[in-house]
């Protein structure tokens, strides 16, 4: 690990504290202070022993002993102070960092959001940052005492002037070496307790997930035995590290006492010579444990440490990644809108294999065109590139001969509208999210939209979306996306493979429906689905990242044997159909249409 | 992946009572080794008590020594070995209290997951439904382990505390009467302060706990629809959103934070107060000969040891009162029947046919999925089952495996009700491919072995071969040995398929269940599956649920279920014949799309 490199993510990482400097420093006097009042009670105590009981002083125990309520007071008034203001530091300082780091994702691109799975940045933007805010809070209360306190009981303890601090060091020196020892000990086992708790995990959620096949097969035992296995393993490796663990705490209790016995027998020696009293030795007591116990909790503390640069390190990669993609100087696009994909490639990071290409085509206003081809043939990437959800690695995108990049973003996509495969919609309601579509929509607007997309399943616009759209079918959700995606006018229309959960009948509907689109705009579809494309004006035939061949439906039906291939695997003639025919083999059987065109009304 | 925004699990038990029966019921195994655990615990503590009260000797020798000008030194040397033996004897037993009990509560955790696993694979369907898996794998992880730290704090903390708090208070009370009262008394006091407080900040703990709630699924959301987000220049949309959550879960945070730290600023004002009075009422005393002056230092002691534990008892309480909810989730979980298995009367072949007789199912009471189904299969005969989507064709297949009871109905095998045989002879003799293809973290080999566990290598590599599968594991670097991993996404999922129809077929059975779509499938896996899966129907007694129309055609019945009703039977062409809405709709399908 690269040390300076570790330093400037933790600056990194604290910046968000710099608005908070004034309380910070306010946190650090409450704490002084605190640790102050309580570092001067053990010396009246000595006080008392030494001068009052001696003297038989009663009015002077009764002064020391106000002083002392009057140092109690301050002190608790001190950490409500320092509670306070470690607690707005510590969940102001959650809130930014969570704020910085949302406003970095969101500007990643897909390049960014694939190097990181969006699984992994939700945990880094929710729990990572949390994990960090408590860890911060436990600082300012906790951590930051134990030190001060052990600084300060170490010059209260100079300030008695005896001759025992040579004690301290020594049971200091006894704790940590055994501390060490079992912190070197357990943390490899730690790694594997981790392993083995997800292991649990993922055998209990397969289980789960598996049990339809686990009962057919009847393999009940099998799984239970699988899971056996690494149950056992967990309850060894947990015993093991907690047997070594548990020997902390008895043991540092004990060492302790040891040294409260030395010094008493050293104590007793040097009060033969006069060089010492009994308060003294009372007061060193005290101070003796506050040092050690102080150390102790520092040591503790420590070993938060490397769990706490796990969260540090996960979300400083978020803060630090670099955006690939952003704004360029042009933000207005000039009407008639063309574009033009010129000699396109595509390849993921670190993948040997070129997903795209060399890809020609040109979008023009009034035409459709669309992409066919199976999957992983790059049909959604060409899709992806053309809003800059990833960026090209090769060749170039024209919007009216000027390369994309060159455009601000949201110039850009304003012109664009995009509705993927898996429909995205967002809890709010059903008005809610067709404003995502258009901002400034009226209601009459957005009925025109969900008419043509044919969502006649809501009741209002104002029924409920809830997480994850899941009160919605598959094929509900694809129109009510599309309604979304149709709702302004843009430039170009690009549909990936959005209608694949529609019945045939409802598709052919929406198709007609989008007609009316085209007339001053551009159409992309992507399906793989021949009746989905067989009217665009141009059909381009993907295979493999390359373009085998592109044309209407009849041109290519006669030119091109991938084509015509996926189209006979996909449509029966008629007469075959009814006539038994051995080429028809894997016709679609749709039977929505049992009901749609016969008995249905 | 659309997860739901995560709840809290529940803080509180809802019966206190009897989640307490059942730990105590869990406890019950191991009466002697916690006996052990209990004495350990009073003999640590017990030694670990009387030590402040010779430390105390030790310094009023002292002290009186320095007055006297004459050093009992011999006497506190021995004083000093005596406490050191006593700390020592503290610290073994403490440690041995920990370690019995480590092995006790592990050792519980291990048999809960263990049983809570064997529950799972053991449930009814229906019960597996009314769970969402998420709960239950919660249940078997994060519910046993904070039942597990529950366990172990309540004996450790609140064990030793307990007795520390009597003994301590013995002593106390052997040294003087009025200076333990004087200290105690703060007690209360303090309990009553940290209550009131941990009732304060419970209200705002629960608010900034909905807020969280609120946050991370507004994170999720957005992070989930990042490119919709971006698509429609919805960045700045989306922040603000995102702050405004945000800055009402701060509003929230800080205050819970902020009132729930305040019970240890209070523990620690007590502690000094006590420290405070016994130091001069304690003087107060000396001079009244009531006390010696190593009292004052053993006092100091004591009134630390007493307030120690009876913060950690407050502390604690929470952990326990959580541990008391799992374990409440937990046995709850545990009181769900299993899976009802009462015959053992074994079925091993079909011979004649499978029928379906005026078979009437719903998944609730008042909805019925299928009504009144008659229909027979006979032995080597493929059966094809059509229909919409939710009119009921999966639910078939489903209670032919016995996977739900029937409301009324019988389906027969060889004229004999299925539910007079053991279930698991019933399902031993059907092999499924579904469309969810499901396949564990293990390797290749095993996955597909999984159909007949005492496979041979070469019945496995056969099997592959047959499902074009072998080619593809062959193409991966480590073959037949490759891991899985997590949800199985180094392999595609015509590829998944694939592996399941392989384990299928090695596994042989006489009736086969498949779940034809391959919406996800590009077009040529497409064709290899349909390959593997006519393989696998030769010779077979199968029912598929269709989307093709070559399956459909070559089925030798045909089926068409709409609405839980079948509305036709016959084959191929006596549909045809029938000119009803098969017919219909493969004709308007004709007009109506292609060319």
């Amino acid at each position: 690990m690269n040390f300076t490199k570790t330093l400037k993510t933790i600056g990194k990482l604290l910046s968000p504290l710099k608005k908070n400097i004034i309380p910070i420093f306010l946190i650090v006097a409450f704490l002084i202070i605190d640790v102050y009042c309580n570092l001067t009670l053990p010396e009246y105590t000595a006080d008392i022993v030494d001068v009052g009981i001696p003297n038989t002083d009663f009015n002077y125990i009764i002064s020391v002993g106000t002083m002392m309520m009057a140092m109690v007071l301050i002190g608790i008034l001190a950490t409500i102070g320092l509670s306070y203001f470690s607690s707005k530091v510590s969940s102001a300082y959650g809130r930014d960092l969570r704020k910085i780091s949302y406003d970095k994702i969101l500007k990643f691109s897909n390049f960014e959001l694939n190097k990181i799975s969006r699984a992994s940045l939700i945990t880094r933007n929710t729990n990572d940052v949390y994990q960090i805010q408590i860890f911060l809070g436990l600082f300012f209360t906790t951590m930051l005492f134990s030190p001060i306190l052990g600084i300060g009981s170490i010059l209260k303890a100079m300030e008695l002037g005896t001759d025992l601090l040579w004690i301290i060091a020594v049971t200091f020196i006894a704790a940590i070496i055994p501390f060490i020892l079992i912190f070197i000990r357990t943390i490899p086992y730690f790694k594997v307790m981790q392993e083995l708790t997800d292991k649990i995990n993922q055998i209990s959620r397969e289980i789960l997930l598996g049990i339809p096949v686990i009962k057919a097969f009847v393999r009940q035992e099998y799984e239970e035995e699988r899971f056996r296995e690494t149950n056992e393993d967990f309850k060894s490796v947990n015993l093991n590290v907690f047997r070594i663990l548990l020997v902390l705490m008895p043991g540092m209790t004990l060492l302790l006492n040891l040294m409260i016995v030395l010094i008493l027998y050293f104590g007793a020696y040097d009060a033969i010579q006069g060089k010492i009293l009994t308060g003294t030795i009372i007061a060193f007591i005290q101070y003796a444990t506050q040092i050690v116990m102080a150390f102790l909790m520092i040591g503790g503390f420590l070993v938060m440490i490397p769990r706490i640069l796990v969260s540090g390190r996960r979300v400083a990669e978020v803060i630090n990644t670099e955006i690939t993609i952003s704004d360029g100087p042009i933000d207005e696009i000039d009407d008639n809108t063309t574009l033009e994909f010129k000699n396109v490639v595509y390849s993921y990071p670190r993948s040997e294999k070129e997903t795209l290409k060399d890809i020609n085509f040109k979008l023009e206003k009034g035409k459709t065109t669309a992409i066919i081809g199976g999957t992983g043939s790059g049909k959604s990437t060409i899709l992806n590139l053309i809003p800059r959800l990833q960026d090209v690695t090769g060749g170039e995108i024209l919007v009216n001969d000027h390369n994309i990049k060159d455009y601000k973003l949201t110039t850009l996509r304003e012109r664009i509208s995009y509705a993927p495969q898996k429909a995205i919609l967002f809890e709010g309601t059903v008005r809610s999210n067709m404003l995502i579509g258009k901002e400034d929509a009226s209601d009459d607007e957005i009925r025109k939209a969900l008419n043509m997309a044919e969502v006649d399943f809501i009741e209002s616009l104002d029924d409920g979306v809830s997480q994850g759209a899941s009160n919605y079918s598959g094929g509900q959700k694809q129109r009510l996306q599309l309604a979304r995606s149709i709702l302004a006018e843009r430039d170009f229309y690009l549909f990936d493979d959005c209608f694949s959960a529609l019945d045939m009948n409802t598709e052919a509907k929406v198709k007609e429906n989008l007609k009316s689109l085209n007339e001053n705009s551009s159409m992309l579809i992507v399906s793989q689905r021949i009746s989905t494309i067989m009217d665009a004006d141009e059909i381009i035939v993907l295979d493999e990242g390359e373009i085998i061949d592109k044309g209407t439906h009849d041109y290519l039906n006669e030119k091109c044997t991938i084509y015509r291939e996926i189209v006979s695997s996909q449509i029966d003639r008629s007469k075959d159909l009814l006539y038994d025919n051995e080429e028809s083999s894997n016709y679609i059987l749709d039977t929505s249409y049992i009901k749609k065109t016969t008995g249905g009304k | 992946m659309a997860r739901k925004p995560r709840r809290a699990p529940p803080e509180k038990p809802a019966n206190t009572k009897q989640s307490i029966k059942n730990i105590f019921s869990l406890l019950t195994g191991y009466k002697l080794k916690l006996s052990l655990t209990v004495i350990c615990g009073i003999i640590s503590t017990a030694f670990s008590v009387i030590s402040p009260l010779l430390i105390g000797f030790a310094t009023t020798t002292i002290f009186d020594g320095i007055n006297s000008g004459n050093m009992n030194i011999d006497y506190i040397i021995n004083l000093l070995i005596a406490i050191v033996i006593l700390y020592i004897i503290s610290a073994v037993f403490s440690y041995l209290q920990s370690y019995i009990l480590l092995d006790i509560t592990n050792d519980i955790s291990y048999n809960l997951r263990k049983d809570l696993v064997e529950k799972v694979t053991h449930l009814s369907m229906s019960d597996l439904d009314t769970n969402t898996r998420g709960d239950i794998l919660s249940r078997i992880t994060n519910d046993v382990d904070s039942l597990q730290t529950g366990i172990i704090q309540t004996f450790n903390q609140l064990l030793t505390g307990v007795i520390t708090v009597i003994g301590v208070t013995v002593m106390m009370l052997s040294i003087n009467l009025w200076l333990t009262l004087t200290t105690i008394v703060l007690v209360p006091i303090a309990l009553l302060i940290i209550t009131y407080i941990t009732k304060y900040s419970q209200d705002y703990y629960l608010k900034q706990l909905r807020h969280r709630g609120n946050l991370n699924g507004q994170i999720e959301e957005s992070f989930t629809g990042h490119e919709i987000i971006r698509a429609f220049n919805q960045e700045a949309k989306s922040m603000r959103a995102f702050e405004e959550e945000n800055e009402n879960w701060y509003e929230q945070e800080w205050k819970s934070k902020f009132f729930s730290s305040l019970s240890s600023p209070f523990i620690r004002f007590i502690s000094n107060l006590q420290y405070v009075i016994i130091s001069v009422l304690g003087a107060v005393l000396v001079l009244q000969s009531a006390i010696s002056v190593g009292d004052i230092l053993a006092f100091i002691q004591y009134s630390k040891n007493f307030t120690t534990p009876i913060e950690q008892i407050t502390r604690i309480m929470n952990m326990v009162q959580t541990a008391m909810a799992a374990s409440e989730r937990i046995f709850e979980f545990f009181e769900i029947k299993v899976e009802e298995n009462p015959s053992k009367e074994q079925i091993n072949a079909i011979n004649e046919d499978i029928s379906f007789e005026n078979v009437s199912f719903g998944y609730s009471e008042d909805e019925l999925v299928i009504k009144e189904l008659t229909f027979k299969v006979k032995k080597g005969e493929k059966i094809a089952i059509v229909g919409e989507t939710g009119a009921g064709k999966t639910t078939i297949v489903k209670l032919l495996m016995r996977f739900y009871d029937l409301n009324s109905g019988e389906i027969k095998i060889d004229g004999v009700n299925i539910n007079n045989y053991d279930k698991h002879s019933v399902r031993s003799l059907v092999g499924m491919v579904l469309q969810d293809t499901w396949l564990f973290n293990d390797t290749i080999y095993n996955n597909i072995r999984y159909g007949k566990l005492d496979a041979t290598e070469e019945e496995v590599i056969n099997a592959s071969i047959e499902v074009h599968a072998d080619h593809f594991i062959r193409q991966i670097p480590e073959g037949y040995e490759s891991e899985l991993n997590e949800d199985a996404d180094n392999i595609s999922h015509g590829q998944k398929q694939l592996l399941t129809i392989a384990r299928t077929i090695l596994s042989n059975k006489q009736i086969l269940v498949l779940d034809e779509a391959t919406s996800s499938v590009d077009t040529r896996t497409e064709k290899i599956i349909q390959e593997a899966m006519d393989k696998l129907m030769k010779d077979r007694t199968s029912f598929i649920i269709a989307h093709r129309l070559s399956t459909v055609r070559n089925a030798d019945k045909i089926i068409v279920i709409e609405d839980g009703h079948i509305i036709e039977q016959g084959s191929h062409e006596e549909l045809l014949e029938q000119k009803g809405y098969y017919y219909n709709t493969l004709n308007t399908q004709n007009e109506g799309n292609i060319i």
